[in-house]
């Protein structure tokens, strides 16, 4: 007993030293700093400021985040729709593939995902595989614009993601009750009512989770955006960089990203309560 | 446990007490062959610890946070060197121990960023300026920059990543100067680069050269050395220096103040300046060298090659990068809002 309660302090400690260090602490530094004032740039003095919080309310910050919050909406909103299917249909099968299936949702982490976006400009560019492939089979007769335009970015993004959607969606979906369903069929539900009234309610923790872990990275993938999208369109990663190395104004740096964090919270808590009322569990 | 602290405690002991003389070496990616390296190693017995960055701005801000400690030798661009030396971040070179001095191009001495090379010594140059791909392109009409707004080219143009660059090609074709402070001008060159949007495809200061192969654009703002590598590919890539002048810059070898190998960044810099390292090192990484003995030494075809080696009145009428001060937030102003716009 003793044994186990040392063990149990030992984690915790651990864990609790490792989230104060490297989480809470930086975090209070980022917001003293997002507090302070800059003057020459570089440079910070200890002189208490709301300005930098005031900033944000400039249009242009605003339009950044608004096109940032645009491209995660539809990134997620394409996720879901690919995914929700795709884990539907894993959570059902019953065949000796199915560990395969799920394995080759994750065998795309094994490469730096840096790497993987470079390697789509191989198959969008306009002279890649894809143009290739299609005016081979008469299909198209001059190349597709994809590279460096949003529909790029999107790609990039919703490929880069995909999997963190999938895999939250078919936890819950593969411990659905299959009785439920039995249940809305007997008492004649057809397939559709079925599914929105049954599997979809039930699934929504999944659904929910997945978009979590798909919105909140696409607001910082400001590379994907670089890379595949030519670096036209400023996001809010793209933003807070800028302030810290260009115009070197570490406060202004420092606030945008706490308004970030401060959102992510609020999205964070709001997912909180949603599970709660569901009566689901977190994921 | 206690057996295995030991241990490691033994060999960290030992290898500080056998430690070779070293100089930490801090430049930016894929700027140096590795040979050189070696060769440095074995002829002097000092160890080369070489990292990388791809920005002035990140290195700038890790010597500035560590104040001028942690590297022997860094190579800012342009007017960083005169940014940095002004914050009291770099220590002046000792020209006796640099011998190899001699060898460097005067013209490119003596500069604005650091008159008299107290603190620098130049390491590569090259220049930002027009290329087109004459397949696409007519070249006869390509002696301005003003022919990347033309509406032909919707969708077609390629731009470095760069605010200050972008900037300085339209303050130039307004007749101010690249390096401007006023925000008046700053604001017109803005509205100028405002009509260039529709052209624009890409923002490219990695590896302009792909999209440019790759035939995404056809033509642009970009390096020399891209250019050159590019034009290996696809002789149609012609690299141009339009009439309002191209963008020069020079990357330098410099001291950081905390240095705590100053003299063996010393024999480091010698080293670069030896005039058979200077052509080993342009012609691997494919910008011209600052070195006139070493360029000597080149093939008379890349020698003479106007691309990378210009002429000294094309040089004259182009304009080199000075420090803009405080300005630099009215261009970031100016280059979000660029970036932003729909």
């Amino acid at each position: 007993m003793t044994e186990k309660n040392r063990f149990k302090t030992f984690s915790i400690t651990l864990i609790s030293v490792w989230l104060i260090l490297l989480v809470l602490v930086p975090t209070l530094m980022v917001l003293a700093v997002s507090l302070m004032t800059s003057n020459t740039p570089g440079e910070i003095s200890p002189v208490f400021t709301l300005n930098n919080y005031k900033a944000i309310r400039d249009p242009l910050f605003l339009q950044v985040l608004a096109d940032s919050f645009e491209m995660a909406f539809v990134t997620t909103a394409l996720c879901l729709l690919i995914g929700y299917p795709f884990a539907y249909n894993l959570s059902k099968y019953r065949g000796k593939f199915k560990s395969l299936l799920l394995v080759l949702i994750i065998i795309p982490f094994w490469t730096s995902s840096l790497i993987r976006t470079y390697a789509i400009i191989i198959i969008i560019k306009t002279n890649g595989v894809l143009n290739g492939a299609l005016m081979a089979l008469g299909i198209i007769d001059e190349p597709l614009r994809l590279m460096y335009t949003e529909t790029a970015v999107l790609v990039g993004m919703v490929y880069s993601l995909l999997p963190f959607m999938i895999l939250p969606l078919y936890a819950v979906l593969e411990k659905l009750d299959g009785k439920l369903i039995e249940a809305a069929k007997d008492l004649g539900a057809g397939r559709m009512r079925t599914f929105w009234h049954v599997v979809l309610p039930l699934s929504m923790p999944g659904v929910i989770a997945g978009s979590m872990l798909v919105f909140l990275p696409t607001l910082c993938l400001f590379y994907i955006s670089d890379v595949l999208g030519g670096a036209k369109s400023l996001l809010i990663g793209n933003f807070i960089r800028n302030q810290f190395l260009l115009t070197r104004n570490w406060p202004m740096g420092a606030a945008a990203s706490m308004i970030l964090t401060v959102i992510m919270f609020v999205i964070i808590y709001i997912y909180y309560r949603s599970t709660k009322k569901t009566g689901g569990e977190a994921i | 446990m206690k057996r295995l602290i030991f241990a490691i405690l033994l060999c960290l002991l030992a290898s500080s007490a056998f430690a070779k003389e070293v100089v930490y070496v801090y430049n930016w990616s894929e700027y140096i062959p590795e040979q050189v390296l070696s060769n440095f190693e074995k002829e002097t017995g000092i160890k080369v610890i070489y990292t990388t960055y791809d920005s002035n701005e990140v290195m700038y801000s890790k010597v500035k946070v560590l104040g001028g400690k942690g590297y022997d030798v860094i190579f800012p661009s342009t007017y960083y060197v005169n940014r940095m030396q002004k914050e009291g971040l770099l220590t002046p070179l000792n020209r006796k121990l640099l011998p190899n001095f001699k060898n460097m191009d005067t013209s490119l001495l003596n500069k604005e960023y650091d008159m008299g090379n107290k603190y620098s010594v130049p390491y590569l140059w090259g220049s930002t300026s027009l290329a087109i791909n004459s397949d696409f392109v007519d070249a006869k009409k390509a002696n301005t920059y003003r022919i990347l707004w033309d509406s032909k080219y919707k969708g077609k143009v390629i731009l470095t990543d760069d605010l200050r660059e972008v900037f300085h090609i339209a303050l130039r074709i307004l007749g101010y100067s690249g390096n401007e402070t006023d925000p008046e001008k700053i604001k017109k060159a803005y509205e100028l680069l405002r009509k260039l949007r529709p052209n624009v495809r890409v923002y490219n200061s990695d590896s302009p050269k792909v999209p440019f192969i790759n035939g995404e654009v056809t033509l642009g703002l970009t390096f020399n050395g891209e250019m050159y590598a590019a034009a290996q590919e696809n002789p149609s890539i012609k690299y141009i220096y339009p009439k309002e002048g191209a963008i020069f810059w020079v990357d330098s070898m410099c001291i950081p103040k905390g240095s705590k190998n100053v003299a063996n960044a010393h024999k480091f810099i010698n080293y670069i300046m030896k005039p058979e390292v200077a052509k080993m090192i342009s012609e691997e990484v494919g910008y011209p060298s600052p070195n006139k003995a070493g360029v000597a030494l080149l093939d008379k075809s890349v020698r003479t090659n106007p691309t990378i080696y210009p002429p000294l009145s094309i040089i004259k009428q182009g304009e080199f990068q000075l420090d803009v001060g405080d300005a630099i937030k009215v261009y970031e102003k100016y280059w979000n809002m660029l970036k932003s716009g729909k």
